[in-house]
């Protein structure tokens, strides 16, 4: 696959993010062991495979989110942009400027809807004024597909609105960050149908713009929305290729019994 | 005769063993040994009876104690009162403990006529008392005892009914929080309202006045509302109070934050069991570092600036006070701080912000219910605590909120009452009174903080 | 609509990086700031402990004076037969003091046997007396016996009046002591003063330059007056503050002359100087005597003779000079004191034992005969009384709310209820035991029962009880419903699967529950000083109904006292409680950590 500069971001194919021979302990347990793998821009990827796979624990690599818990050890290499996030000089906050986050469940912070939008612009220091920060929340809030339903009380605090309506201001607030990567993190788990179905149009929005990665542990939903997929299984990358190869013709035995429900 | 009456209690109880085995035995006996016939084993029924001896009998003797002595003074008072009506209530009093004094063959301020006649009645009286405190209640719990043995049959549910008793015992047990409280507010109020009957209803002039003399206003039992102004003592509680949390709250809450988001694991193991330790030391020893080292080097130390402090300054009381809230507040706040989600920091972390950054604008305002009612918990316990501003802040009620200077405040008050040279009487009522508005305020002041502190953990749980 | 790629290209930006940089230096700073107040919580813990147990450690050892006391017969024992306790306490009294008074024949003025009367405690006669009425062979012979030094002498002992330093000569020295008075002269034959003259020198300089402190005090407070005096806005404000003004520049007057006065004498200091009690003491102790010197030159010096000696010719070696930089007016043993104190070390007659008598002793008016046995002993049977009420009360109101009771809104009530107990002040609590239960506690016993520790304790139980039910209900809830379910699955009643089954395994909570509200009640005194358990109490308490004071109160009352002695037993007691607390909570922590289960 060929690679080309980092100045050329928004070449099709272009890859994103390199990683190899990624190492994760938790104390003594093992959680990933050596993972090669390459994620292209302005592509969903998704990480599959059963549930303590590792899958999350890889994606919380790829912004340095481990960090933030003291057993966890990583090792090994991961170019962001053909820099590797892990270097000294690299301080984890500016790279989680670059590198954004959703989770699981939506966590909007005790804070007014315009001011969750608002805090990664503000903490960054992205705008001048007031008026480019409204331009931003409003801009970001239509980008998550929310606009219309908040505009008029974006004062209200953003625990009071759905749950399918929190976890798209969360992906709001994370686009307001301006990252070049978007990781999430089984957003649609807490999600009713209906909200799941407008996260996944979101995402496919997105991809116009961001590489997203997101893990997920419904192989539908990896179908729908990524072009790439990758199987994890017992801390070990099985598989990754593009989605329609990875569910129709996979490799590796382990990741036909995992499509095919026999492992899971 | 005399002494017989103490060993009612021990007899009541030796009864009630006596009971549960001849219970217990006759319930083996009525099924011929075969127990599987009865409902409840036999102990239950030995239980039943022992329970039904111990209540009645117990009940019964300490009912007797007090209605008994509270009657026979009431009777001999007013017999008092009919041989002699020109008698003021005092003197009946007096001539009432002097003919007991005759009586228990002990040396009376008085002797006359009267006070012989009267302490011959009493010692009828006594005599009639103790028998009665001897017999009814043994004879009371013998008959209900041997009423519960011919209700011993097979089907006989002694096992439900002994253990209602006890379910009742046990729910006296909960009612004693109940009863204490109702004690503490009667007590309160009766003597609060005594006093304000006797200066004339005028709470305006307690809750406002500026002029806290209590016991030189008193006058035939009147007050006079002038000298009760209750103002110096409000305010210098709440200067000393104002002190301790400027000390406490900004150092609890740095060292919450510091504990629970920045600190190692090691570093937490032993700064937490430190801050336990200043929970743990009594008041009465932070009121000696107060008074002892605090207030001198606070004195020495605003001389050096060319200021006069007074040695008994409401800043050492308050600073030594914040000390001593420091952990109350740091503990309280490491709860709620760490009660925040994960999932709050994870969602600031991921957007790129520091480790302060997320505390500032994510943790603290969604901890801010809980540490806000840390705060009012702590105001309330600063308020309320009595050993440290007895033994350094000022007695006299001066009216000023200059640090620097000596300040009294509502519990150096109430002590200074009680245990002055004063007659209880007079004392009392100004004592009782700040004890009431102390209660009133610190039992306002837990409800609304341990509202707020539910209200939080609903949010997060 | 915003083009956020354009916003993303700031995140490598140099700005983005120096932005960075300063976020992270704010990290630093609210990490350093709670570091620091962590620091600021330990220094006060260190503080705390480091005063308590400094000024405790005057307290660890007592001095006896060891001296032959005569037991004549005559005193003792003047009827025959048995001995009488009141005539051998009187004898033993004046047997103590007439051997002092012999000893030290030259106390001949009524000030100065006053002050020998205060070398040896006035306990010390009474143990003589007892020893005697111990063992009655004593009478009629001569008895060696360790007199308790007294507060002030045991204090000079431990050098908290300052130490007598030796300023070494190597010169000979007259001594003139006049005919008929106590006048003493000595002539030099160096100037060895000059040491003593420049430490003088050094005292004086201090003395002025706190004049001079002093009076810019004043001189700022007269300032401020002026500059209110300016702004102040009636007669009567003006009126008062031209008073303040007036009185304060008198006084600034008075510290400048003073001032002026002491550095007069620094600059003429060596020609001739006068010692009084504000300055260092200097003695002179020579062939067997001691001369307080009260006036010295360059190389001769005038004094008072303390002990006597005659007039003679000293070489170097056989006389020495002793100062005390501590002058006598701040410190409760005068110089006389001080040479009867050197004269019994030098006889060998003084030793120091560890202080048993402070562990084993009740109160008493006397610091050096005061003891915390008393009131701890109190503090036991008070403790006694708190757990027999409250741990029975307490565990069983928590079976009843965690167990038995129906959720309805009594139960609400009695739980709001227990929450809020447990934040009233002690105070209150004090005044509930003042206005109900020592009435009650006297009504059913029939007697006065202040002071006494079932009054004390019921007070503290029932100002423990909502901490010892909070704890409890934790504990029991604690306990797997599965427990219970398989209990009451094999037919036993909820009665019994709450007391077989779950009652002992949340024993180990409760108990570590009960021990912490223990130790809080031990600790307390407010409720205490409210119920009047605050009684001057000599006897060590035999039970509950017995007059008692507990040791919180003995701090509270030993702190206010104005004994040096005291303020030092104050603080060794604040150690002895502690240790006790740290005792109930090491109890209740090895309780948690051995019987903790994780279901």
């Amino acid at each position: 696959m060929a690679t080309k500069t980092a100045q050329n971001g928004k070449e099709d194919l272009d890859i994103k993010i390199r990683s190899r021979k990624v190492n994760v302990y938790y104390g003594d347990t093992h959680a990933i062991k050596d993972v090669d793998i390459d994620i292209e821009a302005n592509t969903v990827t998704a990480f599959i495979g059963p549930s303590g796979c590792g899958k999350s624990t890889f994606l919380r690599c790829l912004n340095r989110m481990n960090d933030t818990i003291d057993v966890a050890r990583v090792t090994g290499e991961i170019l962001l942009d053909e820099h590797d996030i892990y270097a000294r000089d690299v301080d984890p906050v500016q790279l989680r400027a670059q590198v954004g986050m959703v989770f699981q469940k939506p966590n909007p912070f005790p804070k007014s809807i315009y001011d969750n939008i608002a805090y990664g612009p503000r903490i960054h220091g992205l705008v001048a004024n007031k008026s480019e920060l409204d331009e931003i929340v409003e801009s970001c809030l239509r980008r998550a597909a929310l606009w219309d339903e908040v505009k008029d009380r974006l004062d209200e605090p953003g625990t009071s609105l759905s749950g399918g309506q929190q976890q798209r201001l969360c992906i709001g607030r994370a686009i307001a960050t301006a990252p070049h990567v978007l990781l999430m993190d089984e957003p649609c788990s807490a999600l009713d149908p209906i909200a799941t179905a407008q996260i996944e149009e979101l995402i496919d929005e997105l991809r116009q713009d961001y590489s997203v990665v997101i893990v997920t542990h419904s192989m539908q939903q990896a179908g729908r929305v990524s072009q790439k997929t990758a199987f994890f299984h017992l801390g070990n990358l099985v598989e990754a290729g593009s989605t329609e190869k990875i569910f129709t013709s996979p490799e590796d035995e382990r990741t036909q019994n995992y499509i095919t429900g026999r492992i899971g | 005769m005399a002494a017989i009456a103490g060993f009612t209690p021990y007899l009541v109880m030796l009864l009630g063993v006596v009971f549960f085995f001849i219970a217990k035995g006759r319930a083996v006996s009525t099924v011929d040994g075969k127990l599987s016939a009865l409902h409840s084993r036999p102990s239950f029924h030995g239980l039943l009876s022992l329970l039904w001896v111990f209540l009645v009998g117990l009940i019964l003797y300490f009912v007797i104690l007090i209605v008994g002595r509270a009657a026979i003074d009431a009777s001999l008072l007013s017999e008092i009162a009919i041989v002699d009506p020109s008698l003021r209530d005092i003197e009946m009093d007096l001539a009432l403990s002097d003919a007991k004094s005759i009586a228990e063959g002990n040396v009376a301020s008085r002797t006359d006529e009267l006070r012989e006649a009267i302490a011959d009645r009493f010692a009828n009286l006594t005599n009639l008392h103790r028998l009665a405190l001897f017999f009814v209640p043994l004879l009371a719990a013998a008959g209900v005892g041997l009423w519960q043995l011919f209700k011993v049959t097979p089907e006989w549910r002694a096992r439900n009914r002994a253990e209602t008793i006890l379910r009742g015992i046990l729910f006296t047990c909960a009612a004693i929080a109940i009863l204490t409280t109702i004690g503490i507010v009667l007590s309160l109020i009766f003597e609060t309202l005594l006093f304000f009957n006797n200066m004339d209803w005028r709470i305006d002039k307690f809750l406002f006045g500026t002029n806290w003399t209590p016991l030189a206003g008193v006058s035939d039992g009147k007050i006079d509302p002038e000298r009760v102004g209750a103002v110096p003592l409000f305010v210098g509680t709440l200067l000393i109070t104002l002190i301790a949390m400027l000390v406490a709250v900004p150092i609890g809450l740095f060292a919450a934050i510091y504990l629970s988001d920045f600190a190692s694991p090691q570093f937490r193991a032993w700064a937490k069991p430190m801050l336990e330790i200043l929970a743990g030391i009594p008041t009465v020893v932070y009121g000696f570092f107060a008074a002892v080292t605090m207030a001198p080097f606070i004195r020495d130390l605003g001389e050096s600036f060319g200021l006069s402090v007074a040695s008994e300054s409401a800043l050492a009381a308050g600073v030594v006070m914040g000390i001593m809230i420091i952990p109350f507040i740091s503990s309280l706040s490491d709860d709620v701080i760490n009660a925040v989600p994960q999932s709050l920091r994870d969602g600031s972390y991921g957007l790129g912000a520091t480790r302060a950054e997320t505390i500032r604008q994510v943790v603290l305002p969604a901890a801010l219910p809980g540490i806000v009612s840390a705060v009012l918990l702590g105001i309330s316990r600063a308020v309320g605590e009595t050993m440290i501003v007895v033994m350094a802040a000022g007695q006299g009620a001066n009216l000023t909120v200059n640090p620097l200077e000596a300040v009294t405040t509502v519990t150096v008050q109430i002590v200074m009452l009680i245990t002055g040279d004063t007659e209880a009487a007079t004392a009392a009522g100004p004592a009782f009174t700040l004890g009431f508005t102390l209660f009133c305020v610190t039992l306002g002041l837990n409800i609304f903080a341990l509202r707020t502190v539910r209200k939080y953990r609903e949010l997060y749980d | 609509m915003v083009d956020l790629t354009e916003l993303s290209a700031k995140h490598t930006s140099a700005e983005a990086a120096s932005r960075v940089r300063k976020r992270n230096a704010s990290q630093v700073r609210l990490k350093l700031t709670g570091l620091f107040a962590i620091g600021l919580a330990g220094l006060a813990l260190v503080a705390l402990l480091w005063t308590v147990v400094g000024s405790a450690m005057g307290t660890v050892t007592e001095h006896y004076v060891t001296i032959s006391v005569p037991v004549p017969a005559e005193d003792f024992n003047p009827e025959g037969g048995e001995l009488d306790s009141v005539t051998v306490g009187r004898a033993a009294q004046a047997a103590v003091r007439d051997r002092m008074r012999t000893i030290f024949d030259f106390a001949d003025t009524r000030a100065e046997q006053r002050e020998l009367a205060d070398i040896v405690s006035s306990g010390a006669a009474f143990e003589l007396a007892d020893t005697i009425l111990e063992n009655p062979e004593l009478v009629g012979q001569d008895v060696e016996f360790s007199l308790v030094a007294s507060d002030v002498a045991d204090l000079y002992y431990k050098g908290f009046y300052g130490r007598l330093t030796d300023v070494p000569t190597s010169t000979s020295v007259r001594v003139e002591i006049a005919e008929d008075s106590d006048e003493a002269s000595i002539f030099l034959q160096q100037n060895v003063f000059r040491e003593v003259v420049d430490a003088v020198k050094i005292e004086l300089q201090r003395r002025a330059d706190r004049a001079r402190d002093a009076a810019q005090l004043q001189d700022n407070g007269v300032r401020a007056f002026e500059r209110r005096l300016e702004t102040a806005s009636n007669e009567e404000e003006r009126a008062e503050f031209q008073t303040e003004i007036t009185s304060r520049t008198t006084e600034r007057d008075r510290l400048i002359g003073i001032a002026e006065d002491l550095e007069n004498q620094v600059q003429t200091a060596g020609t001739s100087d006068t010692l009084d009690n504000r300055m260092p003491s200097v003695l002179l102790k020579a062939g067997g005597g001691w001369i307080k010197l009260t006036q010295i030159q360059q190389q001769t010096a005038q004094g008072t003779v303390i002990e006597p000696l005659e007039t003679a010719e000293f070489q170097a070696g056989e006389w020495q000079m002793l100062v005390n930089t501590t002058p006598e007016v701040s410190r409760k043993v005068s110089d006389f004191q001080t040479v009867i104190l050197e004269d019994l070390a030098d006889m060998d007659t003084v030793t120091s034992q560890f202080n048993w008598r402070f562990l084993s002793a009740g109160d008493s008016r006397e610091p050096e005969l005061a003891g915390i046995w008393g009131a701890a002993v109190g503090s036991f049977w008070t403790m006694i009384v708190t757990f027999l009420l409250a741990f029975p009360i307490g565990s069983l109101a928590a079976m009843y709310l965690e167990e038995f009771a129906p959720k309805n809104a009594i139960t609400d009530f009695v739980e709001v209820n227990i929450n809020n107990l447990a934040a009233v002040p002690s105070i209150v609590f004090g005044l509930l035991g003042l206005a109900v239960i020592l009435p009650l506690m006297n009504a059913l016993g029939n007697d006065d029962f202040r002071s006494a520790p079932l009054i004390g304790g019921t007070v503290l139980a029932l100002m423990t009880l909502p901490t010892i039910i909070i704890a409890s209900r934790a504990a029991i809830r604690a306990v797997p419903p599965s427990i219970r379910d398989a209990a009451l699955g094999v037919g036993a009643s909820k009665l019994q699967t709450s007391f077989h089954h779950v009652l002992p395994l949340a024993m180990p909570g409760i108990l570590t529950g009960t021990i912490i509200g223990m130790a809080q009640a031990l600790g307390e005194t407010a409720p205490l000083l409210m119920i009047g358990m605050v009684a001057f109490i000599v006897d060590i308490p035999q039970g509950v109904t017995d007059s008692a004071s507990v040791i919180p109160v003995q701090i509270f009352r030993w702190s206010d006292l104005p004994e040096r002695a005291f303020s030092s037993r104050t603080s060794a007691a604040i150690c002895v409680l502690l240790i006790f607390l740290v005792i109930m909570n090491a109890l209740a922590v090895f309780l948690r950590k051995r019987f903790e289960r994780r279901w």
